[in-house]
């Protein structure tokens, strides 16, 4: 497959600059896959899992909200958490998941519960990566 | 001074030392922190600048409106106040405050509502004193700040927005230029007004190229859609890097303000030996002279 240019960034670093082929990532609207010479295309992305095929293989990581840009010169991926299926702390997010839970199942706590929710789904999102790689 | 009490001056020396060897030990942790924190500042650049740049090119796509971008009479304004937590920084602080200060003063003179939002301990002790109207206390620590602080710090900011408790947002903080100079500035976060963009889009005719073409792209689910769930991520943004910027002028400010310290400190030091060397000379002569006159009465 044609390979195009890659990029995603984190508040804290680069994570990923190089090539692909193909990314599925998990949008407001559903899964998609970015192929080469797709048309030029933004949209919000939600924590999820991310998948990147290159010559060499797939890997995966686990993906917090952001934005994904399509443009002539390659594909952005802006997220504010990024971490490779064998990098993530699965018992951290054990602990994000349930507290998270908790937070939810509270109804004196109505305020936290935006956050709550984006934190479970970033932890759901971490756990169930991290658990396929096991 | 000649006859100064060589005890006293060596208590002097004694006390001029420590305060010394604390300021150089301080002056060494500021400038390992000031490389870190550079580092960070660094680091953050590229998020920051595409997320800018997406912006941008949304806004010059068409004429849409968003919440985020809407004017009407402003009447409560939102300062938020980025300043150290700790003092002995030269005049980090103070620089910051002062122009802070300045801002809600012009403000109120338009006849607007002032609500401060302190972030860092000195800035919340600071505007507490002078009894200011605060909106919340709840950031006193600046250090350190990680991008999930960052995230709910500005989702605090944004629903005050949205709710109406205030209709324009200002962030007063200090940039890093180098390190001997930091500046501070301060900047209009909300509404986010068009004109700013496109003023500096026009910065190079490359930008509005550029800004043309992508009016083909496409925006899923809207063009309006993505702009609002891009406007959290951009203030967050925005707050995580001057949070950084200011974390990282505040230790090259204490790092000069230290040194300078320890300058003054070692001079004070060499003074006060003269003193005491011409002290205990004066001493000696003083004894000899006592010796020879008694022996010389004894012959």
């Amino acid at each position: 497959m044609k390979p195009y240019k890659l990029k995603i960034v984190t508040p804290e670093k680069i994570f990923f600059d190089g090539e692909a082929e193909q990314i599925t990532i998990r949008t407001t609207e559903g899964d998609i896959g970015i192929l080469a010479n797709h048309i030029k295309y933004v949209c919000n992305i939600v924590a999820g899992p991310l998948k990147i095929k290159d010559s060499s293989g797939e890997r995966e990581a686990a993906l917090s909200e952001g934005i994904l840009k399509v443009s002539d010169e390659g594909v952005t991926v802006l997220a504010s958490a990024v971490e490779w299926a064998d990098e993530i702390d699965l018992e951290r997010a054990e602990r994000a998941k349930k507290k998270a839970e908790d937070i939810l199942s509270d109804k004196t706590r109505a305020d936290e519960f935006d956050r709550a929710e984006i934190k479970l789904k970033r932890a759901l999102a971490r756990i169930s990566v991290s658990k396929r790689y096991l | 001074m000649a006859t100064a009490n060589i005890k006293d001056v060596k208590r002097r020396i004694k006390s001029v030392e420590n305060t010394m060897q604390i300021t150089k030990a301080m002056e060494l942790v500021a400038t390992s922190k000031l490389r870190s924190a550079k580092e960070r500042a660094v680091a953050s650049q590229p998020y920051f600048n595409t997320l800018y740049e997406t912006m941008c090119e949304i806004q010059s796509d068409r004429g849409f409106k968003s919440i985020y971008t809407k004017k009407e009479f402003l009447k409560t304004v939102l300062v938020v106040v980025l300043a150290g937590d700790r003092g002995l920084a030269g005049g980090f602080n103070h620089n910051v405050l002062k122009l802070a200060e300045e801002k809600i003063k012009s403000l109120k003179q338009d006849g607007r509502t002032v609500k401060v939002f302190p972030i860092g301990k000195k800035a919340v002790e600071y505007f507490e004193k002078r009894k200011y109207e605060i909106y919340s206390k709840e950031y006193q620590i600046s250090e350190n700040l990680t991008m999930s602080r960052a995230i709910s710090l500005s989702k605090k900011v944004i629903s005050g927005f949205r709710n109406g408790i205030y209709d324009k947002v200002e962030l007063v903080y200090t940039t890093f230029v180098s390190t001997l100079v930091q500046n501070a500035l301060s900047i209009t976060v909300l509404p986010i007004e068009s004109d700013d963009l496109k003023g500096n889009e026009q910065g190079s005719s490359a930008d509005i190229d550029k800004a043309k073409k992508s009016a083909l792209t496409l925006y899923e689910p809207s063009a309006e859609e993505v702009f609002d769930g891009l406007i959290p991520k951009y203030i967050s943004g925005l707050l995580f890097c001057s949070i950084v910027d200011s974390y990282a002028s505040e230790q090259a400010a204490r790092r000069t303000a230290m040194e300078s310290s320890s300058d003054n400190a070692s001079e004070m030091i060499d003074s006060l030996s003269l003193l005491y060397n011409r002290a205990r000379q004066a001493q000696i002569t003083q004894e000899l002279n006592e010796i020879v006159a008694g022996q010389m009465g004894n012959n």
